[in-house]
């Protein structure tokens, strides 16, 4: 989750409350602050619902509702403004959907700077799917020269980029530039480049890739060109977010005029949406027992836009809100504001009885035996590897249905195991070091065939282990577990030839027994003779 | 009547007063087979048994190199002669030994030159010195200033032992003049189940003797006080504990438990949820993915549900839902791909359902993530049931954990609305955040006809454990240690 760092005198300034009462309160707003607290500033995490809080000015403009110091609809004046762009066809099958807008009268300081940067940042996570579905731009707007166009490049089109000195090729920069080797995947298979350009031909953005050398931002910079480019209408989202926090900073924000062929628009739209919900409906979800005005009150807390009319609250949602889809949204907001704690904790008087599931039942009756029988539980990883689970079981892969996973984390986790033998003897070989006799079990779920199905397995290792106990503790399972089972000679490559027994259930293998191989205990790095068993007891 | 042991060692001991080693020594008996005899005569009032702390000295390291060389004064003395002059004694033994040629008075220094004194005779702290050499000996066998000078000089040091001193009483003396040997007892062989069955047990002065084929026997008594080999005993693992304490919590509270397979199409997993088809948690970075597809069932509601909201007033994710990506086949990322499918086939209240299953997230492994791990979910669905009832089940859940302090900050989870996360007061770590909660999204239940609320709870169970067991690396639950498994008690206070 992305990491706003907050300066608490900053955070003072904005805000108008003292440290103390901030710091009291942010948790409860829904900031996790874990233990980064420093003497200066606090670092802390906001949910990926809310964008609008990845930025100081965010939770300032949050903050002063939540402490009750300003509340409802912030309204955020847009000055209609002369700039045009022109988005071409070209673009469309590429990168589709642009949103821009100016703010004006910005003084940065060097921080300032890393806090919109960060920002923007923030936003290509949180909203942006790592920048596929929304990039974002910001440009020092005395640089370049209106109108702008927005249209599909030719890939061998040259450019400074940021952060570098000497033209290349857009081709190139996805090979050679970070950016364009970080996000470069985005644009695969796609004929033509998205760029944005000026009057003069001079490049102010590669979307989603890098911004030109051109137009960065310095602390000179006063006024901004905003350009956010993407798949769907959360570029909309993003750009209000962007535009309302520099306007908490002072900034004054003016409009361009996009132009395309399906119909042109006013970018930023800080319009409001608008939502009509009954206190009734917010008390049955939540649990408390407002009245249509305090349930506005509660909402205005939270900076929306509320007017109760009897038990109905027409709301505003203002425009940098991304996480409203619903009536349920709006209630939750009234449920932070009125405040959890107050909430009326109580059980609810539902009457159901409880039950166990058969499975559980049963794996209690097994590890009463395997206890009483002297073994120890594990609970081995139902990840593993072909070559542990086959290969140094002298097992053959084929028709054992095996899950392989598609994308391992790591050569020894590519597999659902099928049995539980190897787990228990992977466990031995952890454990050499420990006095023997060493006795072991696991209950526990394998899949077969993407099937999941209980076993019980059971291990013991000690210089007089032999097939006599393990044919003991068979015998004994199977009473207690009253599973009847037919014993015959076995063919695993597990066992020792002639000490190895199967179990068969209507005639299909059910388990195994027996001395294990010394080449299988070898494989396992064992130095003892050990014996095991494995019984399949049930599946889901 | 005495034992074979109890006469020996009453003859022993009225030979004149003694201590336990030297008469297991002469008997060849076991020193704990004296005391145990000893004590038992002491008992009857034939012996009297003194137990006394005494101080025994032995020789440092550097007590015994002066032991076997000689100490550094008597070398100096020797290499003396007439006289030496004092320029050519600059080595540090001849530093110590100048200083205690002085002191002992057996040399002198006149003019820059050092001259024997005397005879220098042989000292105690020699003596001692030669003594101790053999072994380590009691403070009443040396004499006390030759040893006070020696540990002031760091060459012996001293440790306080036990020791006893048995002394034959008069009663004693009677006892072993009025010729015991007739009467004494034999050691009792291990009890067999003959002897149970026809041998006779008889008291006489307070002690049992078995009659038994025409001889008596005592039972030598034990030293009951010795640690005997270690047995373990087989034992469930001590974090299946913890998941049964859990289970019965839920049991207790009449939640119903449930399973489901840990293969799952992402339909389950993922888009019945409402996690939109690319919300980063479905990514392959943090999923396992198959290489197959699975069968999914009539989707046509949930696709509506995630392109327009369906029909109950929610915008949706906009775009396009696809079908092939439901149906890309995952190993379970949580629980709740269960819970749903189990909400679907059981949409009538009341529901109360549980289930504690491994998941499973692409994490690399190291002491604070494993690949797979427990989660505990609890869900409950019944005409009006609400956020505030849902505070309310977890309150009561983890003050049943022993979790008394519990406070709730607002959270976020795809499939919630309001969410909430749970903190815990743990003492030395504050508030802890364990599990996440909140009330299933209309967008969730609605295509599953789910008409009333789901209120719905999580944690890892995993987290839980170390907490409860002191853990500090959760391999430790799967690749366990043989000996935690051995020594971690069933007692554990979870």
């Amino acid at each position: 989750m992305p990491v706003v760092r907050l300066y608490y005198e900053d955070m003072e300034r904005l805000i108008g409350a003292s440290r103390d009462t901030i710091m009291g309160r942010l948790a409860m707003m829904g900031a996790d602050i874990g233990k980064r607290a420093e003497e200066e500033h606090v670092d802390v995490e906001f949910f990926p619902d809310r964008p609008d809080l990845y930025s100081a000015e965010g939770v300032a403009r949050a903050m002063q509702g939540f402490l009750g110091l300003k509340t409802g609809l912030v309204e955020y004046p847009i000055k209609e403004g002369p700039i045009v762009l022109q988005v071409e066809e070209s673009v469309k099958s590429v990168r589709p959907i642009i949103g821009c807008a100016v703010v004006r009268g910005l003084s940065f300081t060097s921080e300032a700077i890393l806090s919109l940067m960060g920002l923007q940042e923030d936003l290509h996570w949180g909203l942006g799917r790592n920048r596929r579905k929304v990039a974002i731009g910001v440009h020092d707007l005395s640089r370049v020269t209106p109108p702008f166009r927005y249209f599909g490049e030719d890939p061998a089109r040259k450019f400074v980029p940021l952060d570098f000195a000497e033209e290349m090729s857009m081709e190139e920069m996805l090979q050679k530039h970070p950016k364009g080797k970080g996000y470069g995947h985005i644009l695969q298979g796609c004929q033509r480049y998205p760029l944005i350009v000026d009057a003069k031909d001079q490049v102010l953005s590669f979307p989603p890739i890098i911004n030109g050398e051109l137009t960065s931002v310095t602390e000179e910079t006063k006024d901004l060109f905003i350009d956010v480019t993407g798949t769907d209408g959360m570029v909309h989202k993003a750009l209000n977010i962007v535009v309302t926090s520099l306007a908490e900073r002072g900034g004054r924000i003016e409009s361009v005029q996009v132009r395309r062929s399906e119909g042109d628009f006013v970018s930023p739209n800080l319009q409001p949406s608008s939502w009509t919900v009954k206190a009734a409906q917010a008390n049955k979800l939540i649990g408390f027992d407002l009245t249509g005005e305090e349930l506005a009150k509660c909402l205005q807390r939270m900076r929306l836009g509320a007017i109760a009319n009897g038990s109905e609250v027409q709301v505003l949602v203002p425009a940098y809100r991304a996480d409203i889809m619903h009536s349920w949204d709006i209630f939750e907001d009234a449920a932070k504001a009125y405040g959890f704690e107050k909430l009326d904790a109580r059980l609810p008087r539902t009457v159901t009885v409880g039950r166990a599931h058969p499975s559980e039942v049963r794996k209690a009756e097994i590890r009463e035996v395997m206890a009483g029988l002297g073994y120890l539980e594990t609970m081995p990883f139902t990840l593993t590897n072909e070559k542990v689970h086959f290969q140094w079981m002298r097992r053959s892969p084929e028709g054992a249905g095996a899950v392989a996973v598609l994308h391992p984390i790591s050569e020894l986790h590519t597999i659902l195991r099928t049995s539980l033998l190897s787990s228990l003897l992977e466990i031995f070989a952890m454990n050499q070091h420990h006095p023997l006799p060493q006795k072991i079990f696991a209950a526990g779920d394998v899949v077969v065939a993407k099937k999941t199905r209980m076993h019980l397995a059971a291990a013991s290792m000690h210089s007089g282990a032999n097939f006599s106990e393990i044919r003991s503790v068979i015998d004994a399972v199977l009473r207690e577990l009253a599973i009847k089972a037919e014993i015959v000679p076995s063919q695993d490559g597990a066992l020792l030839p002639g000490r190895g027994g199967d179990l068969l259930a209507k005639g299909r293998k059910i388990g195994c027994f027996g001395e294990l191989h010394p080449l299988v205990l070898r494989s396992f790095g064992l130095e003892q003779p050990a014996v095991g068993m494995e019984l399949e007891w049930g599946e889901l | 009547m005495f034992s074979e042991n109890d006469v020996k060692v009453l003859k022993a001991i009225s030979v004149g007063p003694s201590d336990p080693q030297s008469i297991a020594e002469k008997l060849e008996l076991k020193v704990e087979a004296v005391r145990a005899s000893a004590d038992a005569l002491s008992e009857r009032g034939l012996v009297n048994v003194t137990k006394s702390v005494e101080e025994i000295f032995s020789l440092t390291e550097e007590g015994r190199k002066y032991a076997h060389e000689g100490l550094p004064e008597r070398n100096l003395l020797q290499s003396l002669g007439s006289g030496k002059p004092m320029s050519e004694l600059k080595a540090p033994a001849h530093k110590i030994g100048l200083g205690w040629l002085r002191r002992k008075g057996w040399a002198t220094i006149q003019g820059g030159e050092i001259k024997p004194l005397g005879s220098a005779p042989r000292g105690l702290d020699e003596e001692i010195l030669e003594k101790l050499l053999a072994g380590p000996k009691s403070s009443a066998d040396l004499d006390k200033k030759g040893l006070a000078d020696l540990k002031s000089r760091g060459l012996v040091s001293s440790s306080k032992s036990k020791e006893w001193r048995y002394e034959i009483t008069e009663e004693g003396k009677k006892c072993v003049s009025g010729g015991m040997d007739e009467t004494a007892a034999q050691e009792m062989p291990p009890l067999t189940s003959d002897m149970i069955k026809t041998g006779q047990w008889i008291e006489k002065d307070g002690i049992s003797y078995l009659e038994y084929l025409g001889s008596t026997y005592r039972p030598r008594p034990y030293d009951v006080t010795l640690a005997a080999d270690r047995i373990i005993p087989g034992k469930k693992h001590p974090y299946q504990r913890l998941i049964d304490f859990m289970r019965e919590i839920m049991l207790e509270m009449g939640f119903v438990e449930i399973k489901g397979q840990i293969v799952q199409s992402s339909f389950w997993n993922f888009d019945a949820l409402f996690q939109p088809q690319d919300h980063p948690a479905r990514e392959m970075q943090d999923t396992f993915y198959l290489d197959s597809l699975a069968d999914i069932p009539d989707y046509t509601r949930v696709k509506e549900m995630h392109e327009c909201g369906g029909a109950v007033g929610s915008t949706g994710w906009g775009g396009c839902w696809k079908p092939e990506v439901a149906r890309q086949e995952v190993l379970r990322t949580h629980t709740t791909g269960v819970t749903i499918k189990y909400l679907a086939e059981h949409p009538e209240p009341p529901v109360k359902a549980f289930g504690i299953d491994r998941v499973y997230r692409r994490e690399a492994i190291d002491a604070t993530h494993t690949p797979e791990f427990e989660q505990l979910e609890g869900i409950v669905m019944d005409r009006d049931v609400t956020f505030s009832h849902l505070l309310g089940i977890l309150k009561e859940f983890y003050a049943k954990m022993g979790f008394e302090e519990v406070r709730f900050r607002p959270g976020y989870f795809p499939y919630t609305e309001p969410s909430v996360e749970p903190e815990v007061f743990i003492d030395g770590l504050g508030w802890v955040e364990l599990g996440g909660a909140g009330v299933f999204r209309k967008e969730v239940t609605a295509p599953f006809g789910i008409e009333h609320p789901v209120l719905a709870w999580g944690l890892g169970v995993s987290r839980v454990a170390m907490l409860k067991l002191g853990l500090k690396d959760l391999r430790l639950l799967y690749q366990s240690d043989i000996e935690w498994l051995r020594e971690t008690p069933v007692s554990i206070k979870l």
